[in-house]
């Protein structure tokens, strides 16, 4: 059966099974990877995808159900099974499915040419990055991780109130992993890089930077412990940021479980820090035009030099507490239900370089990464403690190699901290969320190390 | 799912290129999550999962396609798209199955979609109450009912053709302890390769409910954990998160195969301190990490990782058994039909030893109790590793003291192993989701009290 006729069949049988309203999420999609080891291909993936999300208000609350099979079963599946899961449903608030705002921005995110970039060009490429790579040191003799991936996706959401909206975006991938070998010591490094346009994407840099990281940790040595100035790298930061971007969630905020609930118009963090989220930056996995409600997105400052100027809703959330939706609804599959999340959500940069923060930091620590965020971080206390890599800056200058230690705060406290951002804005590896910061200077953080004082 | 016809075309497809194995996993799975927040139920959904995907071998070289389209045309245009990318000869496959069944040494008594929805709602209501009744403090409860039940059939150019279904059952809860603008959290998450009868005859729903909301509790009470280099004791179940996470992803053939393991061909040699066994076992009866055969097609087994210190296995899937000359342990795992499977933990223990674990502490002097651990990571090429702390408390001279929060071990896993002094005489269990190259799969992680002489704990 084509999607359209499932679709349709699939809303006749609902109303027949006594839903009122009823919607559709179609996701479709291919996607392709491979991953080289000393010139052999170790992995080679390819695949196309199909799966479909049924919701629909049945005596007003909402059921769910998903299949990856469109045929007859299926219809009964979807149709029984969101018939079930909406009878179990107790929460009073009032569910919506949304007829469609008139109006819709032009996003970029899908590049035909892309496309036509063969499977045997991208494995040339994924070689070529492990050779560059093998080539740069000799105290490279292999890699941890050489891959290049790419996908392709289209989504649609129509229901049976008018919705019927679709887009699709594609993207390229190349990640690298230098182990670095010294004797006994080892260490690893990675980068990544994602790109619409191949012809873009520099390989050489990318491989020269992760190569750069993982010989400069071989001499790392740990450090003191003590409260000490840090700066956090772009990345790392970005990381930390996805990490508790759950706090500026309406949703969790109303179930108690952030703790900026009822903080809008309050000064949560550092004047020099403003975060946006931005649903229409070109070339983004997390940019789209409407939400997972079908509802048209849009930019918005949420931390505006310093101050809340609003969490993040869907239209469930925004009901709740009067105000309008900000086009937050997430879906990341059509298999899952609607909540909110952010979509390309980062601190936005200043005009400063980093060096220009470590000279004003003097002595301290450049954190480059951070380890365990799944576990050595809570998102709804705000506290952290977590392993981390960087370098020493002393006397402003970015010196030896710093591993062996953990950084341990709070979220809240560190947005209040921040003395100053820079100007090297980075992003999380794409997904329905994206974060990104440039490197931050935070005044002090408690660092755990085996050195001595 | 499929017939041997269907499944003997599609292997010559994908063989027909000069390939010299192929590999069908087709699977069938409905899945159902069930969501309380507030109180009340707030989510519901179920999935239909469906699909397969083919694997071709030429040499050490390897693709993998995967589709949703399981027919006989979905099927072989998808083994030609594999056969496509391993190579460009002409060769005429031949593929006959034998099918053989599979003995179910996991039995299920009540699957858990045949369960009434009031009965699961039920479920995690009385877990809610049981965790609000600890204290006013507790503020939210979010408990999760997840099962799945899940069929696959895997064939091979060998002439396999078995299937097995698996059932699993669990229950996450997460209470959230409330004070003047700060939040704990404490966690529980019970699950089995069996139906819903776990609930009546191996887990007490409301009694981990309580015990997550004690440990939100507590923590919520808590000062915040030194920092520094002291003895840690971390005690039995999660606790073998430390063993999973700093050794265990370090013996995978996934890291060994290509040299990015510390304990790369030191098979034989003593890697641990003597009082350290070390056991993968994918036979433990309904345990979560089990399963009657693994994912590609051969039986689990129970394999000694560590002998009293002595490296005695690694876990082996097909790929890396070519690429390391070593016989496959069963160990062949995937999150489902979307991922190539590869060598993966199943249910990853230190076996008891026979220290007492009132000693453990009395002779501690001072440091560091981890009763309950959460969740960590490792990078297997350099054997660094770190683990959050949920539940801690400081030592002093012998005595357990305070509680303390926000601790965080590090350290690298070659280390920590040869500085175990201590193994506690009760070993339990507790399950986990295990995330690697192959998607994220059940494990079971866990091990007796031990002790470690020295580890670096992150606080502040």
């Amino acid at each position: 059966m084509n999607r359209e006729e499932f679709i349709q069949k699939l809303f006749a049988k609902a109303r027949e099974a006594g839903f009122q309203d009823c919607e559709a999420c179609y996701a479709a999609g291919s996607d392709f990877s491979c991953e080289v080891f000393k010139g052999e291909v170790i992995s080679y993936s390819s695949a196309d995808s199909m799966g479909l999300g049924f919701r629909g208000l049945f005596h007003g609350k909402m059921g769910y159900a998903s299949t990856q099979v469109l045929d007859e079963d299926a219809i009964d599946f979807l149709v029984e099974g969101a018939k079930t899961n909406a009878q179990l449903i107790e929460s009073e608030d009032e569910e919506f499915l949304y007829p469609g705002s008139g109006e819709y921005a032009q996003v970029e995110t899908y590049h035909p040419a892309l496309e036509k970039v063969t499977a045997a060009e991208k494995l040339e490429l994924c070689r070529r990055m492990e050779q560059l790579t093998l080539g740069m040191s000799d105290k490279v003799p292999q890699v941890e991780g050489c891959e290049i991936m790419s996908e392709m996706h289209e989504t649609a959401i129509v229901n049976t109130r008018g919705l019927n909206v679709s887009g699709k975006g594609n993207l390229l991938g190349a990640y690298i992993a230098p182990l670095a070998k010294d004797g006994d010591k080892v260490n690893s490094g990675y980068k990544f890089a994602f790109t619409q346009d191949v012809s873009a994407l520099d390989v050489e840099s990318l491989v020269q930077n992760a190569v750069r990281e993982a010989v400069d940790g071989l001499n790392a040595v740990s450090a003191p412990s003590g409260d000490t100035p840090v700066c956090i790298r772009g990345d790392a930061m970005a990381d930390l940021l996805s990490t508790f971007s759950g706090v500026f969630s309406a949703k969790n905020a109303q179930k108690d479980l952030s703790l900026l609930k009822g903080r809008e118009g309050e000064v949560i963090a550092a004047e020099c820090v403003t975060i946006l989220d931005d649903p229409h930056m070109p070339h983004m996995a997390a940019s789209a035009a409407f939400d997972g409600e079908g509802v048209a997105t849009r930019v918005k400052k949420v931390v505006d030099g310093g101050k809340l100027t609003t969490l993040l809703h869907n239209l469930k959330t925004a009901k709740r507490q009067g105000v309008e939706t900000t086009g937050n609804a997430s879906r990341p599959s059509y298999s899952s239900s609607v909540g909110v999340a952010p979509t390309n959500f980062y601190v936005q940069p200043s005009e400063t370089a980093p060096q220009t923060l470590f000279q004003e930091m003097g002595d301290g620590l450049l954190i480059t990464s951070v380890q365990g965020l799944h576990a050595g971080a809570n998102a709804i206390s705000g506290d952290f403690s977590l392993a981390a890599k960087g370098y020493f800056v002393r006397e402003g200058k970015v010196s030896g190699a710093a591993n062996g230690i953990t950084i341990a705060g709070n979220f809240f406290d560190l947005l209040k901290n921040i003395t100053a951002v820079a100007n090297d804005l980075t992003f999380t590896p794409p997904s329905s969320s994206t974060f990104g910061s440039p490197t931050v200077w935070v005044s002090s953080l408690a660092v755990a190390g085996s050195a001595d004082a | 799912m499929i017939s041997k016809r269907i499944a003997e075309a599609a292997l010559c497809a994908a063989l027909k290129t000069g390939g010299d194995f192929a590999e069908i996993f087709c699977q069938d799975k409905r899945q159902n999550m069930l969501t309380l927040m507030d109180g009340h139920i707030e989510n519901a959904v179920t999935a239909r999962i469906h699909g397969a995907g083919i694997r071709v071998y030429c040499g050490l070289n390897s693709v993998y396609v995967h589709t949703n389209d399981t027919t006989l045309a979905g099927l072989t245009a998808a083994a030609a798209k594999a056969a496509d990318a391993i190579g460009d000869a002409k060769t005429q496959a031949q593929v006959s199955l034998v099918g053989s069944v599979v003995p179910n040494i996991h039995p299920v008594a009540q699957l858990p979609m045949d369960v009434p929805g009031r009965r699961r709602a039920n479920l995690l209501k009385n877990a809610q109450k049981a965790a609000c009744d600890v204290s006013q403090e507790i503020k939210q409860v979010q408990a999760n009912l997840l099962d799945w039940d899940s069929e696959v059939l895997i064939a091979n150019s060998e002439g396999l053709f078995v299937q097995d279904r698996r059932v699993y059952t669990r229950m996450a809860l997460a209470a959230v302890a409330a004070g003047s603008n700060e939040n704990q959290t404490g966690f529980a998450g019970p699950g089995a390769l069996m139906g819903f009868e776990l609930f009546e005859t191996r887990v007490d729903p409301e009694g981990e409910a309580r015990a997550a909301a004690q440990r939100a509790v507590t923590m919520l009470h808590a000062d915040n954990c030194p920092g520094g280099v002291m003895p840690v004791v971390i005690d039995g179940g999660f606790g073998g998160v430390i063993f999973h996470e700093a050794c265990g992803h370090s013996l995978e053939a996934t890291s060994v195969a290509f040299g990015n393991s510390e304990f790369c061909g030191k098979l034989g040699q003593q890697i641990a301190s003597p009082v350290v066994t070390a056991i993968d076992d994918g036979t433990m009866v309904n345990e979560w990490g089990s399963s009657n055969l693994d994912d590609e097609g051969n039986p689990t087994t129970r394999l000694v990782l560590i002998e009293k210190g002595i490296l005695k296995n690694y876990m082996v899937d097909r790929l890396n058994s070519r690429r390391m000359g070593m016989p496959v342990t069963g160990s062949g795992r995937r999150q489902d039909y979307t991922f190539a499977p590869t060598s993966r933990m199943r249910n990853t223990y230190i076996a008891a030893g026979t220290d007492d674990e009132g000693e453990i502490i009395a002779t501690c002097g001072d440091g560091l109790y981890a009763k309950t651990m959460g969740g960590g990571s490792v990078n297997p090429a350099t054997g660094e590793f770190n683990f959050a702390v949920d539940e801690g408390y400081l030592i002093r001279d012998g005595k357990i003291d305070k509680p303390v929060r926000g601790a965080m071990l590090i350290g690298r896993g070659g280390e920590i192993l040869t500085r175990i002094d201590r193994v506690g005489k009760k070993m339990w269990m507790a399950q986990g989701m295990c995330g690697s190259s192959s998607g994220s799969v059940p494990t079971n992680v866990g091990q007796p009290m031990i002790r470690v002489t020295s580890l670096t704990v992150g606080g502040r």
